[in-house]
């Protein structure tokens, strides 16, 4: 492999791989579609799929769709985030919380919390809310968890130093306390996100109606495979981009963190 | 039984990320067959690439390492290695790891599991055997790597700071313990450390390495015409004026490599 | 002569707390589960809470019960099980299998690799209609299903955890005598082995994950859809059984592999 040194090529050679990669796997799909092994139901060619997808962006359907999935996928994200971090941080901090949470959160931790979704229709009716709150539900757990962590453990020694210098507990808390916390708080973020979109996407397409789960359901109950392709193909770029919006918050946020430096 | 030759030996370390560094500069030397030669020198002088070199992990690129007369060509159980952080297997028990090296030999069952037990006895670990790594002290570590590698009855011992992890009073006795399994097996040992009293003290000649670009400064004879042993011997006049010349060697070094130190 | 040398102390397994102890302990951790059953039981029962949305935990037991009785639970459980086992079996084997490979092999990282890191923040839950155009609408789709989602995970794992492995390690290997592909199985695997072990642990989660939803969308087998069945039919405290029973499947499944895995790696620190 050649030795890229300088740092910035080598940011353009990584990202060289990767568009090559990319475009060696969608070479690989089409030349796999038109050797026909697979018939045109159940592999449709490049070609066709791109038109589709371009057809639905040029007619709206498709960012109409993405921005319904997204709205969801945020708002159940926020409430779980706020929710996460006030309850992490409480059950570190407070011990009659964290006896009543710990046992609650580590048996609800490896359930299938999508499991929940009829009772989640059954309570809050087929429409936005019940996806919301499902999408809260389920991307909460991995917030409590890191949160909870990440200001329970914090370093001992920094802890003892600014003690040693004069902090009262309630400024502890705001000043220490938590900025030692935000990475690990941060990375329970950046793995609920991803969570949350997935289980929006499913409840989409349980539920049927608009957003990009409920068309590609759509799609499949009437056999249009390239739409199905298409939809995979654009969720698939916004679980993209929204991943790599977080790494991006997280550099800007945490840029005195070591593995800034590191880097 | 083969001496060890460098000649020319000249090493660029290449990192995945920034810029290519001159590592080792034209090292040339000769180790006697049953020599316990100790490479002495300040950090990031190359010691211990020269001792991968040697060991056939890195490839020599320019120069040339010969054993017995025969160029260096990968890893080989001839020439043993014991390494700083013991390098266990952390999933296999004291026995396993010591057995490890003699099953790749090829030898019968009983013969390994016999030599294994020799070789545990030999570090005075008899009783652990079915412990792991991670219940043992570091001087048990190191102590276990120690018998793994002589198990295999290599030719030659490469060594690198392989007390550097252990505390001061371990160390001490680890220097006996290995002078004593020295004494019973006489090997050819090429010793790498930065302790300059330790070098004196457990090798037949240092050789001293410049700051990087590593080269061969000087080498410096340290047998001793005294009798002593151990303790005694650290305290003659004679071991101290040669722990005080290696060192006013050793400090120039020292000094210009923190200097060049990013 | 070395007789010097002193007798250094292993380090002992902690001695276990006296079962009195440990028990009381237990039932002390457990008391908000306990709390909450309660509520869950009167709650209903006196109307704080709507027993037609929240049947009391009782009625639940019963209608468990009864679905154990006649058969579905368990016939549907075990459609449900296989469809997991499969697919996660199917993604360790081949997930382990890449992750490894291309963690010794440099050509098959540089091809491969990028493709991996773009691929995992797609959604996998968003292929279960494509499985179900290719595999039908029984089980087939929903192994494969399964595979997807837990085939990265694995594979990730398997990667860093051999790129993990110490050099020295695999050089004092060499150095001993074993060859190079060798020292890929003796060494690099086992080395490997606490992260892969942590991502199958990850990959199980998924897989329930999957195999729920895709049974919700369609088929007429598996746990996920005797809820959704149920639901439909208005069958509440019956649904509430199938809910619990998925979940508790989740979680004991997690237990019981952290027993093995710790048990797998006992030689940790």
């Amino acid at each position: 492999m050649a030795r890229v040194n300088d740092p910035s090529r080598r940011e353009a050679y990584l990202t060289a791989l990767r568009v090559g990669s990319g475009v060696a796997f969608f070479a690989a799909w089409q030349f796999t579609a038109m050797s026909h092994v697979f018939s045109d139901f159940l592999l449709p060619s490049v070609p066709v799929v791109f038109a589709r997808l371009l057809h639905d962006l040029v007619s709206g359907d498709l960012l109409y769709g993405i921005l319904l999935t997204l709205i969801r996928t945020f708002i159940g994200f926020v409430l779980a985030a706020v929710g996460g971090i006030v309850l992490g941080v409480s059950i570190a901090r407070i011990p009659a919380v964290r006896w009543f949470f710990d046992p609650l959160v580590s048996i609800g931790l490896p359930m299938p919390k999508i499991a929940f979704l009829p009772i989640f229709m059954l309570w809050f009716g087929v429409f936005d809310t019940s996806k919301v709150l499902m999408v809260t539900f389920s991307s909460i757990f991995p917030v409590i968890v890191e949160s909870w962590s990440g200001t329970q453990n914090i370093d001992k020694y920094m802890t003892w130093s600014a003690m040693s210098l004069g902090v009262n507990r309630h400024r502890f808390l705001w000043e220490i306390a938590l900025p030692a916390a935000l990475p690990q708080v941060f990375t329970g973020l950046q793995v609920a996100l991803p969570i949350a979109l997935i289980v929006d996407i499913v409840c989409e397409m349980q539920m049927g109606g608009e957003g990009m789960g409920g068309s590609i359901m759509t799609d499949m109950r009437f056999a249009d495979s390239p739409g199905v392709f298409a939809y995979i193909i654009a969720i698939a770029v916004v679980g993209m981009i929204l991943v790599k919006a977080m790494e991006i918050v997280r550099r800007r946020l945490l840029v005195w963190h070591q593995e800034a430096q590191a880097a | 039984m083969p001496g060890i030759s460098f000649r020319e030996v000249r090493h660029t370390y290449r990192p995945p990320r920034g810029k290519p560094v001159l590592a080792l500069e034209g090292v040339s030397l000769e180790v006697q067959d049953r020599e316990f030669l100790a490479l002495l020198g300040p950090s990031g002088c190359g010691k211990s690439t020269l001792l991968y070199l040697l060991g056939g992990f890195i490839p020599v690129e320019q120069g040339e390492i010969a054993v017995g007369g025969k160029p260096v060509n990968g890893p080989s159980p001839d020439r043993g290695i014991v390494f700083q952080h013991f390098a266990l297997f952390p999933w296999k028990t004291v026995r396993q790891n010591i057995l490890y090296g003699l099953e790749k030999q090829g030898m019968p069952k009983a013969e390994r599991e016999k030599r294994a037990q020799e070789f545990v006895e030999l570090v005075h670990l008899k009783g652990f055997e079915d412990s792991y790594p991670s219940q043992l002290s570091g001087g048990m570590r190191q102590r276990v790597a120690i018998a793994r590698t002589l198990a295999v009855e290599p030719e030659i011992l490469l060594m690198d700071e392989p007390f550097g992890a252990l505390d001061a009073q371990t160390r001490a006795l680890m220097h006996e313990e290995l002078l004593a399994i020295m004494r019973r097996a006489p090997k050819t040992v090429v010793f790498v450390t930065h302790d300059v009293r330790e070098a004196v003290y457990l090798a037949d000649r240092v050789a001293v390495m410049s700051a990087r670009p590593g080269r061969i400064k000087e080498v410096v004879d340290t047998k001793f015409k005294s009798n002593a042993q151990g303790e005694a011997l650290q305290q003659t006049s004679e071991f101290a004026a040669k722990v005080d010349h290696l060192w006013k060697l050793v400090r120039d070094e020292a000094i210009r490599a923190q200097g060049t130190q990013q | 002569m070395s007789g010097a040398v002193a007798v250094e102390a292993a380090t002992p397994r902690p001695a276990a707390r006296p079962l009195a102890a440990r028990l009381s302990a237990a039932l002390w951790r457990t008391l908000p589960v306990v709390l909450v059953c309660l509520a869950w039981e009167i709650g209903p029962r006196v109307g704080l809470i709507n027993p037609e949305a929240l049947p009391p935990l009782s009625a639940v037991v019963k209608a468990w019960w009864g679905l154990l009785q006649d058969g579905s639970l368990v016939s549907n459980g075990i459609t449900s099980l296989w469809e997991v086992v499969a697919g996660l079996g199917l993604s360790i084997v081949v997930g382990v299998g890449s992750g490894v490979l291309m963690a010794w092999y440099a050509p098959v990282d540089a091809i491969v690799s990028p493709l991996m890191k773009s691929l995992y923040p797609m959604p996998k839950s968003a292929l279960i209609p494509v499985m179900i155009l290719w595999f039908g609408l029984g089980s087939a789709s929903k192994i494969a299903s399964v595979f997807c989602g837990c085939l990265l995970p694995v594979v990730l794992s398997s990667y860093n955890g051999a790129r993990g492995v110490d050099q020295t390690l695999i050089w004092s290997a060499l150095g001993l005598g074993a060859s190079r592909r060798r020292v890929l199985w003796e060494v690099v695997i086992p080395g490997a082995l606490p992260e892969i072990m942590a991502g199958i642990r990850n990959a199980l989660a998924i897989s329930f994950i999957l195999m729920v939803a895709a049974e919700f969308l369609v088929g007429q087998h598996g746990l996920g859809y005797l809820i959704s069945f149920l639901g439909d039919g208005g069958v509440y405290d019956a649904m509430f059984a199938g809910v619990l029973t998925v979940s508790a499947f989740g979680f004991l499944a997690d237990r019981v592999y952290l027993l093995w895995m710790n048990r797998m790696l006992r030689w940790r620190e």
